[in-house]
């Protein structure tokens, strides 16, 4: 423990049993089937979410290259400040270099430049930053022409320049014929400011040889990038500043992507999309992490749920076991139908389906088309429900992610954000409710069509007919059309709403917008159904959170906290059992734990400094009730306190003589 | 050409200069030796580098030019050295001879490929520009640089540096050209030179305004406006050519946007004067930033800055507030503030992650999520690992420190509803 930090395990003999889930043979025998049909319908999702992705980094990239293009265009004299674009890209360093990578690819295709990517891991100091910057400029060349290089070593005469003159850059880059370099800083605030400003400095004294770009990926904002950079070098550098769109708006529609479209197999659960969403708001900002937590939500459902076959358009009942048949059988929602089928008074359908496997796959492969048909419908009606929320300036935006978690636990029929539209309609002028009308006709499906456009119709034609255009029709439920009338009886005074008189307009407005507000009310009420409460959810929506918290959460320090707390737990021992203490009080100390957990335990009673001579005592007593192992307890002894220091929980400290630091705390 | 008349071009071409050139021109005449090393030294932007550069080419001395800020290290200086000598004694040869020589390691192989190089050309000239800010530099390259006059005889050296110690050479009798900073009145007419003109495009065609009268009004107006810059801006803050000439340039389009505008004439200066005066109260024009910003409008241009923030997330925010308070409280304190949070801890993560639960109004998950943002943070410099803590961030013993500021901290607070003045001993300001 004392030479090495770490150790190589090399297992002897093959693998434990237990960890050999994989081998086939233990396995159903649907399971290739289940692979492939995985594998088919991931890339399906996966091709969605990469479009969403590409079509919204094309917003920046695209803004960031004609600026480089244009950075080509302009002529350069050496007073010239250097272009520079600050990249904005938010506080999920994960994904900068994805982005900077299009970006690169972008910028070398569409302008005539050289793109060198630098990160602050690669460039201590600023020897290696330009050795890196030459290496990473040239390697490109050989990759796409070689006659050029070699035309370019040829042309080198003279004694080999050293590998981090930016000469050797020079004499390639008037090779390549190419308008400028790029160099772009990934991640601007972890490098030194000191080494950032004598980089920049050096190209400023190069930029009239080699026409430089520069790009800096900022986390935080543009004035911390302004505070470090010394002054000299801010005087060398002019740019522009690109904001790339936030995180929280590309997860939003990365999310619509993986549960809008009628194409869509399987949709998350309310729980996991809670969690995963939260995780996003609360831990990390990184689309990447969801897009993985979705594919592992692909992963697990068709790995552990043998019934996900059933999601295969082109399944076969020959192509399903008899268990895979039994297990629809035992689902929940099997039982849940077979009661109301039976409260209905079908007891024969419910005997057949129990009876016969064919019958019963046939039902659950219709009922199963149609359970994921009310579901896509149901994100229809969250999209039209966003629409129209859109529409009235006054309410709150609610994002579709959290539309959808509402829905998928069945919450959203009636709930505040669907009144509140109700009401608002109620109450909308004729102007708005165009508006709606519109935002409607965009989003219905064809056989409600034509009901709308009835609507709308006689709306526009109500409109047409107001000839005072300036004030728009009015319902009835518009407050401007109440009045309140104070009446004072017996010295009391009485308040009474009373309705204006109606013209006629507003009255047949008023019927128009009635009949508005119970379609869209029927409408919701329609498709926000619960989805728990549909026969076979179990099947097309996945709502597991304990396989995603054991992935993606790991818990490394409770988990050694708790296991040397509380061994018993874990080994399962009966000596260590019965010392837990039967009647549920705190767990004892005992001879029989393991000498590290009893260490620690007497660890977490004592101070920040602890005498070791004082743990010896205490870890003694428990330990021996004779004097003649003393010497092996001194042994067990020494192994713990060194394993404890291998854990990182103590560490010798010159405070005290005798004394041991604490350094970590239980439950943080 | 004669020395006299090659004077009075350089003259003209850089003004106010006299002395040092006529200095220039005595130490290289052709007809006498030429000292081996001369010192030019003078503070930034003084026309050092530039005059001798123009000196040495019209007055037609072999010479080779080697800027120190180019050179990343002593080596790399030696290397450029030689490769420049080599460069200009071949140039012209047509063939590329095979080089005298391979590699400069050190010092003495450098004098040792120059007196090679050399050998039986006449008198040449090099120019080390700004070796005193070289990188990396041995201690001795100064004075043995110094030094090659004697061993190789048709060489001089010119040191250009900024300011010279007395013992920079360990050599007596070195001459020394001093560059003196430009008075106010020589600023002034340097950069009169060169008026920008006040109306981008001409006023109106039927407006008898020739391009003489134009010239002239700029020129006019451009001289008068240097001096109101110098006295209230660059006296105090730009006093070099450069800035001075940076400041004046930002400063020009908004000051005779009036006349543009037609509002003044091109002679109405005082009523200008007045009407702008808030252009050299404020001190935005002297702030170098890397976005250009208009030094009349930046309340506007804050606001549009803001447009789009990127957030960090929730837990974040408290570690950060947590790391705040961690830094600035006492340690001894934290019972007080931070009743939950029972034991003594110190400045390290420990205390860091127990302030951090104490402040967090529910409870928090103990998962890996919450060490990963702390190496977000660090990676994003918000926060910095400080003291002997040494590689291993895993450390619990290690100890961090904030890299931000109390604005930004009650900032992120209030964004979470955290007020973070209330957990501060003294209560924040």
């Amino acid at each position: 423990m004392e030479h090495q930090k770490c150790y190589v395990f090399n297992r002897q003999g093959g693998r434990p049993a237990k960890k050999r889930r994989l081998n086939n043979s233990n396995l159903p025998s649907s399971w290739p089937l289940r692979e492939t049909t995985y594998n088919e319908l991931w890339a399906a999702q996966e091709k969605r979410i990469n479009d969403v992705l590409s079509e919204v980094n094309k917003a920046t990239t695209g803004e960031i290259t004609a600026f480089v293009s244009a950075a080509a265009t302009e002529s350069r004299t050496s007073a010239c400040r250097i272009p520079t674009g600050l990249v904005v890209a938010g506080p999920s360093i994960a994904s900068h270099r994805t982005l900077f990578e299009h970006l690169g690819r972008d910028i070398v295709t569409q302008t005539r430049s050289a793109f060198v990517l630098l990160t602050s891991a690669e460039c201590p100091n600023l020897k290696t930053l330009l050795k890196d910057l030459i290496k990473n400029a040239t390697a490109r060349s050989t990759e796409d022409d070689e006659d050029d290089e070699v035309a370019g070593n040829a042309s080198q005469k003279g004694p080999k320049l050293l590998n981090y003159d930016l000469q050797l850059l020079y004499l390639w880059f008037r090779i390549q014929n190419l308008d400028q370099v790029v160099v772009a800083f990934q991640d601007s605030e972890a490098f030194d400011g000191s080494l950032l400003g004598e980089a920049i400095e050096l190209f400023k004294f190069w930029s009239d040889r080699v026409p430089f770009v520069l790009l800096f990926g900022i986390a935080t904002t543009v004035e911390t990038l302004e505070n470090k950079l010394p002054r000299s070098a801010k005087r060398c550098i002019e740019g522009q500043k690109f904001d790339v769109t936030q995180a929280d708006k590309v997860l939003e529609r990365v999310f619509h992507a993986a549960i809008d479209g009628d194409d869509v197999p399987l949709r998350l659960g309310p729980s996991l999309s809670t969690q995963l969403l939260d995780r996003q708001k609360d831990h990390v900002q990184s689309v990447d992490a969801f897009i993985e937590g979705l594919k592992y939500a692909y992963m697990s459902h068709f790995y552990a749920n043998p019934l996900s076959l059933l999601l295969r358009q082109d399944i076969r009942y020959e192509q399903l076991s008899s268990d895979d048949i039994e297990a629809v059988r035992n689902l929940d929602s099997f039982r849940q139908l077979a009661e109301r089928l039976l409260d209905d008074g079908e007891a024969a359908l419910v005997r057949y389906l129990l009876e016969s496997d064919i019958v019963l796959f046939k039902n659950v492969k219709e009922q199963l088309e149609e359970g994921q048909l009310r579901i896509s419908n149901m994100v229809k009606a969250i999209e039209t429900l966003y629409a129209l929320r859109r529409c009235s300036p006054k309410m709150p935006i609610i994002p579709r992610s959290s539309l959808y978690v509402r829905a998928v636990s069945g919450e959203l029929n009636g709930s505040p954000a669907v009144r509140e539209l109700l009401l608002s309609v109620k109450k909308a002028s004729s102007d708005i409710l165009v508006q709606i009308l519109d935002a409607l006709l965009a989003s219905t499906p064809e056989d409600a069509l034509s009901i709308m456009l009835s609507l709308r119709e006689r709306l526009v034609a109500l409109m047409e007919s107001n000839e005072d255009s300036s004030t728009p029709l009015r319902s009835e439920h518009d407050l401007r059309n109440e009045t309140f009338r104070t009446t004072i009886v017996a010295q009391k005074v009485e308040l009474s709403k009373q309705k204006s008189a109606l013209s006629k307009k507003d009255a047949a407005y008023s019927k128009l917008v009635d009949e508005c507000h119970s379609r869209l009310e029927a409408y919701f009420a329609e498709m926000f159904i619960n989805p728990q409460e549909l026969f076979l959810h179990e099947i097309f929506l996945y709502d597991l959170k304990s396989p995603h918290k054991d992935a993606f959460t790991p818990r490394p320090r409770y988990a050694v906290e708790r296991a040397l707390s509380a061994p018993q737990d874990y080994l399962g021992c009966d000596c260590c059992h019965s010392a837990a203490g039967s009647d549920g009080t705190e767990s004892t100390l005992s001879s029989t734990q393991p000498s590290t957990a009893i260490l620690y335990q007497l660890y977490l009673e004592s101070g920040s400094l602890i005498n070791v001579s004082d743990l010896w005592s205490a870890f003694q007593a428990i330990m021996v009730d004779d004097d003649d192992e003393q010497s092996l307890t001194m042994a067990l002894f020494q192994r713990a306190l060194a394993e404890l220091r291998c854990l990182g929980l103590i560490k010798s400290s010159r405070k005290k003589t005798d004394h041991v630091a604490k350094l970590a705390w239980k439950g943080l | 050409m004669l020395p006299d008349e090659l004077l009075t071009i350089l003259n003209d071409q850089y003004p106010c200069r006299e002395l040092q050139l006529r200095q220039l021109a005595a130490l290289y005449a052709p007809s006498l030796p030429s000292p081996s090393a001369v010192v030019a030294h003078g503070l930034e932007a003084t026309g050092k580098s530039s005059i001798i550069k123009s000196f040495l080419k019209s007055s037609n001395i072999p010479h080779a030019i080697i800027d120190s800020r180019e050179c990343i290290t002593g080596r790399h200086l030696l290397e450029r050295t030689a490769s420049c000598v080599d460069a200009y004694q071949n140039f012209g040869d047509g063939e590329a001879n095979t080089p005298l020589y391979s590699r400069t390691e050190n010092i003495s192989a450098l004098a040792v490929h120059l007196q090679r190089l050399l050998e039986g050309a006449g008198r040449f000239v090099l120019v080390f520009d700004g070796i005193d800010r070289q990188r990396e530099a041995p201690p001795t390259l100064l004075p043995a640089l110094a030094r090659f006059g004697e061993i190789i005889s048709n060489l001089s050296i010119i040191f250009i540096v900024q300011v010279p110690s007395p013992r920079l050479l360990h050599s007596p009798g070195v001459p020394h050209i001093f560059f003196a900073p430009y008075t106010r009145d020589q600023a002034i007419k340097i950069l009169s030179t060169d008026p920008p003109s006040i109306f981008l495009e001409p006023p109106s065609p039927s407006a008898e305004y020739t391009d003489d009268l134009a010239a002239e009004d700029n020129a006019w107006l451009w001289t008068r406006f240097l001096g109101v810059v110098w006295d209230s801006l660059a006296k105090g803050a730009a006093r070099d050519i450069v800035s001075f000439r940076s400041v004046a340039t930002k400063l020009w389009r908004p000051f005779v946007q009036p006349i543009v505008d037609g509002t003044f004439g091109t002679r109405d200066f005082s009523r200008l004067m007045v009407h702008r005066r808030t252009l050299f109260q404020s001190e935005v024009a002297l702030l170098d930033g890397i976005i250009p910003k208009d030094p009349v409008s930046t309340a506007t241009a804050r606001s549009t800055a803001k447009a789009i923030t990127h957030d960090l997330p929730y837990y974040s925010k408290y570690l950060l507030c947590a790391a705040y308070l961690a830094s600035y409280n006492p340690a001894r304190q934290d019972p007080i503030y931070f009743m939950k949070a029972t034991d003594k801890r110190r400045r390290k993560r420990e205390r860091l992650l127990a302030i951090f639960r104490a402040i967090v109004p529910h409870a928090v998950p103990q998962s890996a999520d919450i060490y990963t943002q702390i190496a977000t943070l660090a990676s994003l410099r918000l926060l910095l690992r400080s003291g002997v803590g040494g590689g291993d961030a895993l450390d619990a013993s290690c100890k961090w420190r904030v890299n931000f500021g109390w604005d930004f901290v009650t900032g992120l607070g209030r964004s979470v509803g955290f007020e973070v003045a209330e957990f501060l001993a003294g209560g924040g300001e």
